[in-house]
């Protein structure tokens, strides 16, 4: 009886074993092909192909299991082979938006709501991308308010799966001395997409290329120089600058003086989610009337009398808020 | 959802529809709704109100001063200090008279008992046991309570408390916090538990745990008895008695201090390790100052808070007087089983600073931190119930001449008592607000372990140097 | 005590599912307003010692309810957590919005600051998208004539299309003009027409659209303009009330009420 039992006993940890080994494995394997998706959608939508080295490359794998995985994607019918690069079929591009879909959004999610760094989002949205059904994207795009770009300015694709056509060109061939707002910083390779925001780089930033030679070229937003090599600033997008931002005679809300009065003109793009929805419900929209007047022993936060109420808000919100200075004369206490 | 019907008409049909309209609108629809909805607002305001612009703006010359880079700092520190001395002054008196009335019920009391007849046992237990238990606590709690509440709603009321969090803000957004958690600090001076509750005016989740997590460690009503005991003892009494009160706030102050450093310093640490993220949006109305009104304070300070909580350390207390009177009334082998147990943790409480009394009072004391002096004293003096020592010279020479109390056990009981694991009702509060056992769990580990971290090193390092 | 002997039954299991009780009052009142503008001393002031507070179901957001009578109708007052708008998706924003939706008060007070109309007046145009039956209750209106601002409540509600009332909620000064107007709204005698806020022509073209969509969805359903407006915005609470049938169910039960409600009011008339 005893034996019998032990048995059993063993065999069923086997099994158990055995299920999760194969579950694991099936769990992989799914990641690795959604992985591999959203490379070669990234790779077409900038009008270029994905190749046997770059697979490598993104998904960090040696030949073998690459060539595994593309015979894998090739029986399932979501990729074509033509030569030595590969494209999606439509059942391809149709699952590369659905996870390019749900990474934006968590993208998106982790720099608004969760306040990660930005330098974090990628790889946090990475974690999460593949336990996101469809269903629970669209919650989530509802809950964001349905954004329609992520934090590196690329498009997130509406549930339906358009994308609209990627806009921006390169800084490196963006004309000198013409103002432009930065669009996209592309995130491959990690290590230019690093440089950049440490330079301190932002989507919605409005710049002008100052220098262009083959050796580097220099960024200016009017206070700090950014200095990159070509390659790097290749990577950086630039789109010409709406009106308000290019606008004379409006600055920043937190190089308003003390108590000179100004009207708001706009707020960047660089605010957005819950930061920006609660400014506008504060009364922070363009037209309204805002005076700067009080701030504190560090001199962050200030308090600003806008539409009859005095609120504070932080120096790096504050940031986001353009206002014309409507009166030079200052209007003191006594 | 079905994605199989094609009526034009089923809800689903209407949220694709509407789904797909949206990308037809312009990017920032959103934007444009806030901003035709103000262009509105203020049209009809302006058409509304007239305004007569020659009238002073007294608000902004208050706002000028309390918050001013200079003063403001300064003025919040005092008027901190001004509620702290008031509260520790003024309680004196009606405390001892509650107690003196209390205690002479009790007696009659215990009279009454073994008029009729019973056991000795069951009087002590009612007694000497529950009842005093109460009384301890009502005695002890009320009157500060009595004071410090209305005193903080009116500082409320007034708009005063939106100002702090405004001086403040700097120091929480360095710490990767929030600068509303000023606010519910502030009313963790009154209730930990109250506090925790106190933090749902923080929007990011994020930051609102650091909030949560971090209430504890400002000092709350229950835990004022101990500080205010060990003040007036081993610095009240350093001075000459006409500023000895002065003294005592004083030292109460530092402890609070100590508390808002410690607070903030958890919060830069939760921040960057298990609670990682940057400070998020920060919007506070600074609204008009408005002249409290007096049923108001008197409804929320005393019924909302006072009594409530009151009513909650009564409840908490009446079983802890039990188990107290149990656990000093049971001997085994010719010493109580609180005897046992204090020696059992002696060597624990030696290391921190202590002794094993002190561990065992602040074990017993979980449910309500203000039992924690009387179960201390019943300890030392073995008497078998909770003991009011009715003066703080008895008191003195019950802990420095007969327990060879020094000024390391009076720092570091300060800090063990700032700095310990929050009341049972706040883990409670913590576990409802948060929904998790796990936070509610860490919640009360990180500030015990704490406590014993910093209490070991400066017993350790004081020991060394003395 | 029964609840068969009141004129709003129907929404009574609604209002339960969101935790108000619905014994002794014949009327519900929401009190939905900015922070800091004195709501809860209204609130208060009305119901003095008759309230008790608690959660909101499943949701870590304070609620206060409580009773007063008010010519000898008995009624159950919700105050409302004060927020600023009701487009955005805190915790607080959405029980406000979710009450005024699917609760349906009998009437919804809107307190404002008179200090600061302008920023106040915001939500009071939201709250009008959702419901007609409101009253602006201005408040502090003795701190507005104190720093000399005067407020032309005439020239407020014709605008907004709703009664406005000026109080001091602290003196109970106006608080008997504005239960008299809460009193004519409930009833029914008064009648309002809001300000609805007509946005940028795509937008409106957008609503447009959706509303006759909406309306043979959940036919009859008094506010598709407000559903069109937040399903284009993409309101997940919205768009799972509408696809689940709830907003459907709502609307029909309301119907009833409105009947149940004239009738009513016709046999009291005959007495």
């Amino acid at each position: 009886m005893r034996p019998l039992l032990l048995i059993l006993a063993a065999l069923a940890v086997v099994v158990a074993l055995a299920w999760r080994h194969w579950t694991h494995r099936v769990v992989r394997e799914r990641h690795r092909i959604e992985d591999a998706l959203k490379h070669l959608f990234d790779q077409e939508y900038r009008g270029r192909h994905a190749s046997l080295t770059s697979l490598k490359g993104t998904l960090h794998l040696p030949d073998g299991p690459v060539l595994a995985l593309v015979a894998r994607m090739q029986a399932l019918d979501l990729v074509r082979a033509r030569g030595q690069e590969f494209d999606l079929t439509p059942e391809g591009e149709r699952l590369a938006l659905q996870v390019v879909r749900a990474h934006r959004l968590l993208e998106r999610y982790f720099a608004d709501e969760a306040r990660l760094p930005l330098s974090q989002v990628h790889a946090a949205a990475e974690r999460h991308e593949h336990s996101l059904s469809a269903e629970a994207a669209n919650r989530l795009a509802a809950d964001l308010g349905h954004p329609t770009v992520d934090p590196h300015g690329d498009p997130i694709p509406s549930r339906e799966g358009d994308v609209p056509p990627a806009v921006g060109v390169p800084a490196t061939s963006w004309t000198p001395e013409t103002t432009g707002r930065i669009v996209h910083l592309e995130d491959e390779p990690p290590i230019s997409f690093a440089q950049i925001v440490a330079e301190g780089l932002r989507v919605g930033q409005t710049v002008r290329v100052i220098e262009r030679t083959p050796t580097r070229v220099v960024l200016t937003d009017g206070e700090n120089e950014y200095r990159f090599a070509p390659a790097v600033a290749a990577n950086v997008f630039l789109a010409p600058a709406p009106a308000h931002t290019a606008a004379a005679g409006v600055v920043r809300l937190p190089d308003l003086p003390d108590h000179v009065l100004a009207e708001i003109t706009g707020l960047d793009d660089r605010c957005q989610g819950f930061s920006r929805r609660r400014m506008m419900d504060l009364g922070f929209t363009d037209g309204a009337r805002i005076e700067p007047i009080l701030r504190t022993f560090a001199g962050d936060p200030r308090a600003y009398r806008i539409r009859g109420t005095v609120v504070a808000v932080r120096r790096d919100q504050a940031e986001h808020v353009i206002v014309r200075p409507l009166d030079t004369a200052t209007r003191g206490l006594a | 959802m079905t994605t199989g019907s094609t009526s034009a008409t089923t809800p689903e049909a209407v949220i694709r529809r509407a789904a797909s309209l949206r990308d037809t609108l312009s990017r920032g629809f959103r934007d444009e709704a806030v901003r035709s909805l103000y262009a509105e607002a203020s049209r009809i305001a302006d058409r509304a109100t007239v305004r007569d612009g020659a009238r002073l703006d007294i608000d902004q010359r208050i706002d000028a001063l309390v918050t001013s880079p200079i003063l403001g700092l300064p003025i919040m520190a005092l008027l901190l200090a001004i509620v702290f001395w008031l509260t520790v002054a003024g309680a004196n008196v009606p405390s001892a008279m509650l107690a003196e009335g209390l205690f002479w019920i009790e007696g009659l009391g215990v009279r009454m008992f073994e008029a009729i007849g019973l056991p000795w046992w069951i009087t002590g237990f009612v007694w000497n046991g529950v009842y005093r238990g109460l009384a301890w606590v009502v005695s002890v709690m009320l009157p500060p309570m009595a004071i410090f509440f209305p005193m903080f709603t009116i500082l409320e009321d007034l708009g005063y408390l939106p100002r702090v969090a405004f001086n403040l803000d700097f120091l929480f957004r360095r710490a990767g916090a929030h600068g509303k958690q000023a606010l519910s600090m502030a009313m963790g001076f009154g209730c930990n538990a109250a506090g925790v509750i106190a933090t749902r005016v923080i929007d990011s989740p994020r930051e609102r745990l650091v909030a949560i997590l971090t209430n504890n460690f400002v000092p709350c009503n229950g835990r004022y008895p101990t500080l205010i005991m060990l003040a007036t003892i081993f610095v009240g009494a350093a001075f000459p008695p006409a500023f000895a009160s002065f003294a005592a706030a004083g030292a109460v102050m530092a402890v609070v201090l100590i508390g808002v450093g410690v607070t903030l310093v958890v919060s830069w640490a939760l921040s960057r390790t298990i609670l990682k993220g940057e400070a998020s949006a920060f919007t506070l109305e600074l609204p008009p100052y408005r002249r409290p009104g007096i049923l108001r304070i008197i409804y929320t300070s005393l019924i909302d808070r006072t009594l409530f909580v009151l009513w909650r350390a009564m409840l908490t207390a009446a079983p802890a007087g039990a188990v107290i009177w149990i656990l000093a009334n049971v001997h085994v082998g010719g010493a109580s089983i609180a005897q046992h147990t204090a020696d059992a943790l002696g060597p624990l409480g030696h290391a921190i600073g202590l002794d094993g009394a002190v561990l065992l009072a602040y074990i017993i004391a979980i449910p309500a931190n203000e039992i924690v002096v009387p179960t201390l004293m019943m300890i030392y003096l073995g008497t078998g119930m909770m003991t009011d020592v009715t003066s703080f010279e008895d008191l003195r020479r019950v802990l420095v001449d007969e327990n060879g109390w020094t000024m390391l056990t009076a720092v570091n009981l300060m800090l063990f008592s700032l700095l310990h694991n929050p009341c049972a009702t706040t883990i409670l509060t913590i576990y409802k607000e948060t929904l998790s056992a796990r936070w509610a769990t860490i919640g009360a580990l990180m500030p015990l372990g704490l406590a014993f971290i910093v209490t070991f090193l400066v017993a350790t390092i004081w020991r060394l140097v003395a | 005590m029964s609840t068969h002997d009141c004129d709003t039954c129907v929404f009574h299991a609604e209002l339960e599912r969101m935790g108000v009780s619905t014994d002794r009052f014949d009327r519900v009142v929401a009190l939905a307003g900015n922070p800091n503008t004195g709501k809860s001393t209204l609130f208060n002031s009305l119901t003095g010692l008759k309230q008790h507070t608690g959660n909101w179901p499943g949701k870590t957001v304070s609620r206060a309810e409580g009773g007063f009578e008010f010519n000898k109708v008995r009624y159950k007052i919700v105050d409302l957590p004060g927020t600023y708008s009701l487009l955005s998706a805190s915790h607080d924003e959405q029980v406000a919005r979710d009450f005024l939706l699917f609760g349906r008060p009998d009437v919804t007070i809107v307190v404002t600051d008179a200090t600061s109309l302008e920023r106040n007046l915001n939500l009071v145009l939201q709250v009008l998208e959702i419901t007609d039956r409101v009253v602006v209750a201005v408040n502090l209106m003795d701190e507005a004539r104190r720093k000399g601002i005067t407020v032309d409540l005439r020239s407020l509600a014709r605008d907004l299309g709703v009664p406005a009332v000026g109080i001091v909620a602290r003196t109970g000064e106006g608080v008997r003009d504005l239960l008299a107007q809460v009193d004519a709204l409930s009833s029914g005698e008064a009648v309002t027409a809001p300000l609805r806020i007509r946005g940028t022509g795509e937008f409106q073209r957008a609503v447009d659209e959706l509303v006759p969509l909406i309306e043979a969805a959940a036919p009859g359903v008094p506010n598709a303009r407000w559903i069109a407006i937040r399903l284009l915005d993409g309101d997940a609470e919205v768009e799972t009330a509408l696809a689940s049938g709830r907003l459907a169910q709502l609307t029909a039960e309301q119907q009833q009420a409105a009947q149940g409600f004239s009738r009513k009011i016709a046999l009291d008339g005959a007495q």
